[in-house]
Formats: C-alpha cells, sequence, structure tokens
C-alpha cells in the first residue's frame, strides 16, 4: 500500500539515458527514483548533483533539479548549494573515478564536514566515459589493453576511508539489487549529516568481468552498528562484495553557526569607525 | 617634486621594527585626522615573514581634498628604528621634519647615527624618545606613543581627538594600559611644546566641514567585505591566501550574525564550486582569491558562464607567476580574471581604483551577476586591499537586494532554462519553484538545458551578447575621463590601483603647459570599447602605466580598438611613482606622434 503522493515515474524525467544497454546505471536510476517516492518529496524540493562520467549523466534523467557540472567537484558544489538551502534534499551522484580519484579530496572533507546530504557512488571500477581506463577501484591484476599487466596498485578502499574521514552512514549496495538500493538510500537520505552510499555498477562494456558480481555479491553477515570500532574491524576482513548497511553514525551533522546578537553590516566597521 | 596643495596635505612616514608599534601608532594617526575630519590615504608594509624583527612601515597622507595616492615624499619621517629608518631619510623632502631618537652619539658605530644621513635642507627634531616613556609610564614600551604625541604637538593636532581613539584603540585591554599610553602620548606633546616649530605646517584644523562622525576608515578588502553585507550576502565559501584572506575573515565574523553561511573549503576549487552552488540555488554567494587560488578556479568559472550562474569572485592579484611575490602587490592576473579557463568563457569583471569604488563594485557585483546570469570578478590588488581611505557611506543601504521574480509560464508552455530571447538572458528560476524543474550541464545544451552541440554557435552568441549592455549598467561608473578636454598631447589609460598614481600625474601635469586627459577603465570585460576608442582618438599619445610586466591591459585595448598605446610597466612589487609617469608623460610629448597604424609600441619604461 503506498499511500504517497508522488510515484517513482513522477521523479524520470523523458531524456533518454547515453547508457551502454545492460549498464548497471539504469538500475541505479530506477532504486533513486524509488527511493525519492518513498520519501514523498515534491521533485521541485530535491536537487540532484553530479560531476562528469556516464554515472554522472543520471541527473537529467530525473525530474529534479539537477546540476551535470565538471568532473570531480560535484561534492564541493552541492555542499554550497546545500547550506544555502537547508530546505532542499540533497542526492549528490558520481563515479568511481569522479568521485574518488579527481574528487578524491572533497570526499575527504565531504565526510569531515558531515553537511546533511546522501552521496552515492556508481562504482563500475573503471573510467566507463573515456573508454576503459583503470580507476582506483580497479584490481591491482586487471589486464587490459589501456593496463597492460595490471596497474599492481592497491586499490582505494571507499568504505574504509569514509569511516576514517567521518561519514555518519556507511553502505555497499549492488545496482542489480534494486529492493535493497531503494531502501538503503531511503536510510542514507533520512539519516542526519554525510552518508555514502557505494554502489557496485557494472560496466558491461568495459569490465564485462563485472556481469559476474550479480551471483558474486552477497548480503553482509554481521548487523549494522553505530560503533565505529566495530565498524573499522568489520571492514577490514571486506571481501568487497559484501553489501548492506555497514555504519550508522550519531555524529551531529554540520550546522550554521549562527550567533544571537542582531546586527547589520555596520557591526564590522564599528571598530574602524572614527 | 609634488607641489604642497592649498590648506593641509601632510604625508608621515613612520618606520620601525617589528615589535615597536609602528603600524600600531599609525594606526591611530590615521583614525585620528580621520576624525577630525581630513582626508586620509594610509599603506602598512609589513616585513613578509610573521616572526623577526623585519622593517615596519606606515605612510599616512592628511588632506583636505580627496587624494588619490600616497605621496613619493613624506613630509614627516618618525623614526622608531634608526637602521630601518635611515634608507629612508632620503624620501623626506626639503624642510621636511625627521623626528628620532636622541641617542649618544657615542653608542653607535660610525655612520650609524640617523643625524648623520639627514640633509641640511631637513629639520632634524632628535630628542629623548624612550625617557619620555619611561618618565611618563615606568617602561620603553610606550615609545611608541611618545613619538606620535610629540609629531601631534609639533603639528598643533588636538590632543583630544588622540586621547579617544587611544581609548578605543585599546578598550579591550586594562584601563591602564589607556592610561599608560595616554601619559605617554600628553608627555611627547609637552616636549614638542618646548621646541622651534616649522611655521607652514599645521594640522590643526581641516578647510571643509565634512564630518569626520561620518567618514569611515577602511581598507580596499574591508570595504570589499562591507559591499558585500549590504548587499545582502548569504553564503561566502574561501580559502586562505594573502592579501585576500582579510575578506574571508571579515564574513567568518559577520555572516554568522547576518543569518549567512560561512565555511573555509578544503581549497579554492571547492571555494568557488560552492560559491557556485550557492549562487545556482538562489543565494547571494561570494568567494575571494588570489592569483594562485584564481588558477585553481578558472574551470569553474567556465561552468558557471556555461550554466549562466550568478556569484562573485573577488580576486587581490599580488606578485606572480606561482607563489610569486606573496607580500607585494602587482596587476599581473589581469589575463587570467578575464580570459581565465578553456573556451570563449566571457564573464563580467570589474576593477574598482579605490576604497570607496570597491565599496561600490562589491555592492553591486550581486545585482549585476544576476542580472546578467553570469560570474563577476571583482579585481583588486594587495596595495588597494590594504590601504586605508576614509569613505563617507551612503546613510541608507543603497545595495539591498529586490525580491525574486520566478519565471512565468504560459499554459502548456515548457519551460526553456536557456531559451534564446533577444537580450540574450533567459528565465531563471531556482530549485524549489514549482513547474520549472529543469538540469543545467557544463556540456553545450540546446534551450530546454539537454546536452546538445546542435546550438553551440547561437549560445555562444547568446552568451557574448547577453554581457554587452552591462557597460552601461545603471548606477556603476564603468569608466570616466578626467582633465582637459577635446584634443590632448597625452592620454592615460589606466586600471585598478595603478589610476590612484594616475590620477595624482594629471593633477601635477595641469600646473604645466601641456594638456594632458586621463581615462580610468573599471569595466574590464566586457569593455566599454566605444568611450575608450573615443578617448583614444582625442590624444596624439596615449599612455598606459599598469603594474605588470608585458602591458596587459594596453594589449588588451590595443587589441579591441586597434589604435596604438605606449605601455609604462613595473614589476618591482611597489606601487607606481607619479614621478616616473610623469617623466614618461614628458617624454612622449618630445616624441613624433606614433603612425596610426603601428599596433604596438614597446616599453621605454620596464625597470628590472
Ligand atoms: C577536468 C577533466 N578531466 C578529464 C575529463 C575526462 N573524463 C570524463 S569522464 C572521466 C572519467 C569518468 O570515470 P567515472 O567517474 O568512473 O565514471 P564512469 O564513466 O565510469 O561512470 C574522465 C577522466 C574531464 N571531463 N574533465
Ligand atoms: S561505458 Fe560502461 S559505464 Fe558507460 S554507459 Fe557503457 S556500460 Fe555504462
Ligand atoms: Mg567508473
Amino acid at each position: 500500500m503506498n499511500a504517497n503522493a508522488f510515484k517513482a515515474k513522477d521523479y524520470k524525467s523523458d531524456v533518454t539515458p547515453i547508457w551502454c544497454p545492460g549498464c548497471g546505471d539504469y538500475h541505479v536510476l530506477m532504486s533513486i527514483t524509488k527511493a525519492m517516492a518513498d520519501l514523498n518529496r515534491d521533485p521541485k524540493d530535491m536537487a540532484v548533483i553530479s560531476g562528469i562520467g556516464c554515472s554522472s549523466r543520471i541527473p537529467a534523467y530525473t525530474n529534479c533539479y539537477g546540476f551535470h557540472g565538471v568532473h570531480g567537484r560535484s561534492l564541493a558544489l552541492a555542499s554550497g548549494l546545500k547550506v544555502s538551502r537547508p530546505d532542499l534534499t540533497v542526492l549528490v551522484m558520481s563515479g568511481d573515478g569522479d568521485g574518488y580519484s579527481i574528487g578524491g579530496n572533497h570526499f575527504l572533507h565531504a565526510c569531515r564536514r558531515n553537511i546533511d546530504m546522501t552521496y552515492i557512488v556508481m562504482d563500475n571500477r573503471v573510467y566507463g566515459m573515456t573508454k576503459g581506463q583503470p580507476s582506483p577501484t580497479t584490481e591491482p591484476d586487471w589486464d587490459s589493453a589501456l593496463s597492460p599487466g595490471g596497474t599492481g596498485l592497491s586499490p582505494f578502499q571507499p568504505l574504509v576511508i569514509a569511516l576514517a574521514s567521518g561519514a555518519n552512514f556507511v553502505a555497499r549496495e549492488f545496482s542489480g539489487d534494486i529492493k535493497n538500493t531503494t531502501k538503503t538510500i531511503v536510510e542514507a537520505v533520512n539519516h542526519p549529516g554525510f552518508s555514502f552510499v557505494e554502489i557496485l555498477s557494472p560496466c558491461v562494456t568495459f569490465r564485462p568481468d563485472e556481469r559476474a558480481w550479480k551471483g558474486a555479491v552477497h548480503r553482509a553477515s554481521v548487523d549494522e552498528t553505530d560503533d565505529p570500532a566495530r565498524a573499522a574491524r568489520r571492514i577490514l576482513t571486506d571481501d568487497g562484495l559484501n553489501t548492506g548497511i555497514l555504519y550508522r553514525g550519531k555524529r551531529a551533522p554540520y550546522q550554521a553557526h549562527v550567533k544571537d546578537e542582531a546586527g547589520d553590516a555596520g557591526i564590522l566597521d564599528a571598530r574602524f569607525k572614527v | 617634486m609634488e607641489q604642497p596643495r592649498v590648506g593641509t596635505d601632510i604625508q608621515f612616514a613612520i618606520c620601525g621594527s617589528a615589535g615597536d608599534g609602528t603600524i600600531a601608532a599609525g594606526d591611530i594617526m590615521k583614525r585620528a585626522a580621520a576624525l577630525m575630519g581630513f582626508k586620509v590615504i594610509a599603506f602598512d608594509i609589513y616585513p613578509p615573514e610573521i616572526r623577526g624583527f623585519g622593517k615596519c612601515i606606515s605612510r599616512i597622507r592628511i588632506s583636505d581634498a580627496q587624494t588619490y595616492s600616497l605621496k613619493r615624499h613624506s613630509d614627516v619621517l618618525i623614526s622608531l628604528n634608526d637602521a630601518h629608518a635611515i634608507p629612508h631619510v632620503g624620501e623626506v623632502r626639503d624642510f621636511g621634519a625627521v623626528l628620532f631618537e636622541d641617542n649618544s652619539i657615542a653608542e653607535l658605530p660610525e655612520g650609524g647615527h640617523i643625524s648623520a644621513h639627514i640633509r641640511a635642507a631637513q629639520v632634524p627634531y632628535g630628542f629623548g624618545i624612550r625617557e619620555i616613556s619611561e618618565k611618563a609610564t615606568g617602561l620603553a614600551r610606550s615609545r611608541n606613543i611618545a613619538a606620535l604625541g610629540y609629531a601631534a604637538g609639533l603639528f598643533n593636532m588636538p590632543p583630544g581627538i588622540f586621547h579617544q581613539i587611544i581609548a578605543e584603540k585599546f578598550a579591550k585591554k586594562p584601563r591602564a594600559v589607556t592610561e599608560d599610553n595616554t601619559r605617554a602620548f600628553d608627555a611627547g606633546v609637552e616636549a614638542a611644546a618646548r621646541v622651534f616649530k616649522l611655521d607652514d605646517v599645521s594640522v590643526g584644523r581641516p578647510l571643509s566641514a565634512a564630518s569626520g562622525a561620518d567618514a569611515v576608515m577602511m581598507t580596499g578588502n574591508g570595504a570589499i567585505a562591507r559591499g558585500f553585507l549590504e548587499a545582502g550576502i548569504q553564503a561566502y565559501f574561501g580559502y586562505p591566501i594573502t592579501p585576500a584572506s582579510s575578506i574571508m575573515e571579515r564574513m567568518a565574523a559577520a555572516l554568522p550574525r547576518e543569518g549567512g553561511r560561512f565555511l573555509q573549503t578544503e581549497d579554492e576549487i571547492s571555494a568557488i564550486a560552492a560559491t557556485l552552488g550557492a549562487g545556482y540555488a538562489g543565494a547571494r554567494a561570494a568567494t575571494a582569491t588570489s592569483g594562485p587560488g584564481l588558477a585553481l578556479m578558472t574551470e569553474m568559472m567556465g561552468l558557471g558562464v556555461m550554466a549562466e550562474v550568478p556569484f562573485v569572485v573577488a580576486v587581490s592579484q599580488r606578485g606572480g607567476p606561482s607563489t610569486g611575490l606573496p607580500t607585494k602587490t602587482e596587476q599581473s592576473d589581469l589575463n587570467l580574471a578575464v580570459y581565465g579557463g578553456s573556451g570563449d568563457a566571457q564573464r563580467i569583471v570589474l576593477a574598482p581604483t579605490n576604497v570607496e569604488g570597491c565599496y561600490r563594485c562589491a555592492g553591486m557585483a550581486f545585482e549585476i551577476a544576476e542580472t546578467y546570469q553570469t560570474p563577476v570578478v571583482l579585481l583588486v590588488d594587495l596595495y588597494l586591499s590594504n590601504r586605508f581611505e576614509t569613505v563617507i557611506p551612503p546613510r541608507k543601504n543603497i545595495f539591498a537586494p529586490k525580491p525574486r521574480k520566478t519565471p512565468k509560464m504560459g499554459k502548456g508552455e515548457e519551460y526553456q532554462r536557456f531559451r534564446l530571447t533577444e537580450s540574450g538572458v533567459s528565465p531563471r528560476s531556482i530549485p524549489g519553484e514549482a513547474g520549472l524543474t529543469h538540469t543545467v550541464t557544463g556540456l553545450e545544451h540546446d534551450e530546454i538545458g539537454h546536452p546538445s552541440d546542435r546550438l553551440h554557435n547561437e549560445m555562444n552568441a547568446k552568451r557574448h551578447h547577453k554581457l554587452l549592455p552591462a557597460t552601461h549598467f545603471p548606477g556603476l561608473t564603468t569608466q570616466k575621463r578626467f582633465g582637459d578636454s577635446g584634443k590632448v598631447d597625452v592620454g592615460l589609460l589606466g586600471w585598478g590601483s595603478t589610476f590612484g598614481e594616475i590620477l595624482e600625474t594629471l593633477y601635477t601635469a595641469q600646473g604645466q603647459d601641456i594638456r594632458v586627459a586621463v581615462m580610468k577603465v573599471v569595466m574590464l570585460s566586457p569593455l566599454p570599447v566605444d568611450e575608450i576608442a573615443a578617448f583614444m582618438d582625442d590624444c596624439t599619445h596615449v599612455l598606459v602605466p599598469e603594474l605588470n610586466f608585458e602591458g596587459q591591459f594596453a594589449n588588451m585595448i590595443s587589441g579591441a580598438t586597434g589604435r596604438p598605446v605606449t605601455r609604462l610597466t613595473q614589476t618591482t612589487g611597489a606601487p607606481m611613482l607619479v614621478d616616473d609617469i610623469l617623466a614618461e608623460l614628458h617624454r612622449l610629448i618630445d616624441s613624433p606622434a606614433p603612425p596610426p597604424t603601428s599596433s604596438h609600441r614597446t616599453a621605454e619604461g620596464v625597470r628590472a
């Protein structure tokens, strides 16, 4: 039974996605629009912000206020938007290249700052849009024309880093599991502060091997925790394919610091007033 | 050398070592003069290092008439540290005064005593600065204030006003600090009462009745912050950098009180990104930086142009390239401010020429940004950011925002965020407005905002043409001519802080038998080309003095008008000198007019 005024289709625009058939991002689009309907917020009061990449094309496929910005800066842009318009529900949508490589520093500081918004990264462990280069999450032995013999580099650990940097909600989902992904996004949006959801979203074109994720992902056997130490221990034994909510923290979200004193522009100059 | 004007026009230079209270003494002097009703321009120079005993100089020009720059020659030098002050004795004019500690010569190495460097035409005032302070307060700490009192006494400045400023300055300290300093000041005044006085300089009372109570002493950065606040700024994002940080410091202090938002971000990229995000969401948002930060911001500047988002970026230039000269002034980020970024990304760039201009441009910047839906850069430099001037702000806030109008849609009409209109300005909606949701993108797009190459040419034209009327924005001086009208021998074109020296050059030259005019250009993008070209047509020679190596503004205007210009450039880290501009002006008058076909002439006046 759904008493909500909005349905998932109300959040979908009529723009046809540019994605390849079978791309995991279609499922993410379904999950976020379903989650929006469950959240029952008017599309006009939601802002969907992204950077650049296949995944970052998603805002235009929604009916919300969307901003498809430049590569890697979505969190920075969204932070300014959210602090000046706390009335809006803000979803920030990114990819593993956009969010963990060029935008890596903004990720750390967004976690620290704990502004009330939801960060969703569609991780396909490759640069899809630029045709298949290795990304920060690519496995060290992924052998391809563009990374002959593999990069040999240890992959970026998004959940560990989010936890260590102070994110208030940390989860991983698989795009093909629309039911759980939708539920987790709703939880993430409803949780105060900075919520991070990493979604394993296969790039069928440059990482056909990721089609196997469907059978390989599994729900985490351990429950979510509000204890960062327990979450950290769990994440250290993570195989990268565990899904579910890992951590739901209790840090107070960013609050605009407002002084009680009434004042005007003259206050500052009072000390220069002669 | 400058001719003393009618009435008061006196420049004090106070020189000491960090820790001597040099800047504090200068601060009291400039505030007292402003309170008396004088016009004041002041500029302090600190050592670049935070600790240590580097040289500090505070220069304060006090006058009846509005002035536009410091004078090359000070009338009075107060030495609180002879080793630092000796190189500045030469800047004191003939019959000017040098005040110094009357040490016994025997205590110092030969040539180490300042009196050995004072010219016969200068008037030495050696006195026991330390002794006065110790007698009055028991400590030598108030030497700076004792010397200030002596100077005030020498030039008949009313002690009561100094008492008031001293009390204000030390209001947060224990009462004894105010009392000690007041005693030290009075003891200085008393000591000066016993000495011979120059009867041609007295700073007793200003000629005009301008009320000192309405005057506000502001730095350029303070004026920018004040303009932002009066314009109702709602969000400020910044990353620390000299010489822009003082804007951020004021925002951090003021914005919470104003109900606004302030964040210190992780870098300049996020500062401008957040500013853009806030601007997109409908807030009046700004950031401020210097050249190195602006270099990082250029990609977002392009996004602001492409997505047509209003926001404001204040840029205070310092010496470059790279980390450059963090504590020295320069005007070498003009190209970056006007052209920086990928593609054809025209934006609005305003360069105020004095502190009041900083206040006005900052106050109007948001309205301009919103009118044309584009980023606005406010381009100043360290010399303008940090110098003090007296400004009398209007009593009523003239920059308050007007209520936003939500675009109205006809029945069944599809909202087009980037509709191609006659003016190039499209109806802009902000998040929360019903029936107008849309996605903007940094990709080229069609009228709805969907990614598409189809209208690239039309959209480029739209983004370009919509800005052109800004050169006549109501209430904003985008350019202005001064001096002789009609045909002139030499016309000087200037921008930014250097315009102060250009205007002083004009007033100096006007006493001589030559025809001179000057034009200040405040809007550097889009350029008010017609007015500039008309001005250049009136000039046999056009001289463009500016603080960069290549003559970036000269390149810009000769490119825009196709007319020849002569460059006068300087990158010494210091402001230009009126005498140097004047010398170049005379050199030009003696040279033949440049053939109208030549496009560029290289600088004669470039100094290493
Ligand atoms: C400043 C800048 N550098 C490089 C690019 C080129 N570029 C576009 S998308 C992309 C990588 C995207 O990877 P990811 O975020 O993983 O997105 P995906 O396409 O895999 O969804 C790059 C490098 C760009 N657009 N801008
Ligand atoms: S290239 Fe990969 S990520 Fe991009 S649309 Fe195709 S499948 Fe999706
Ligand atoms: Mg990717």
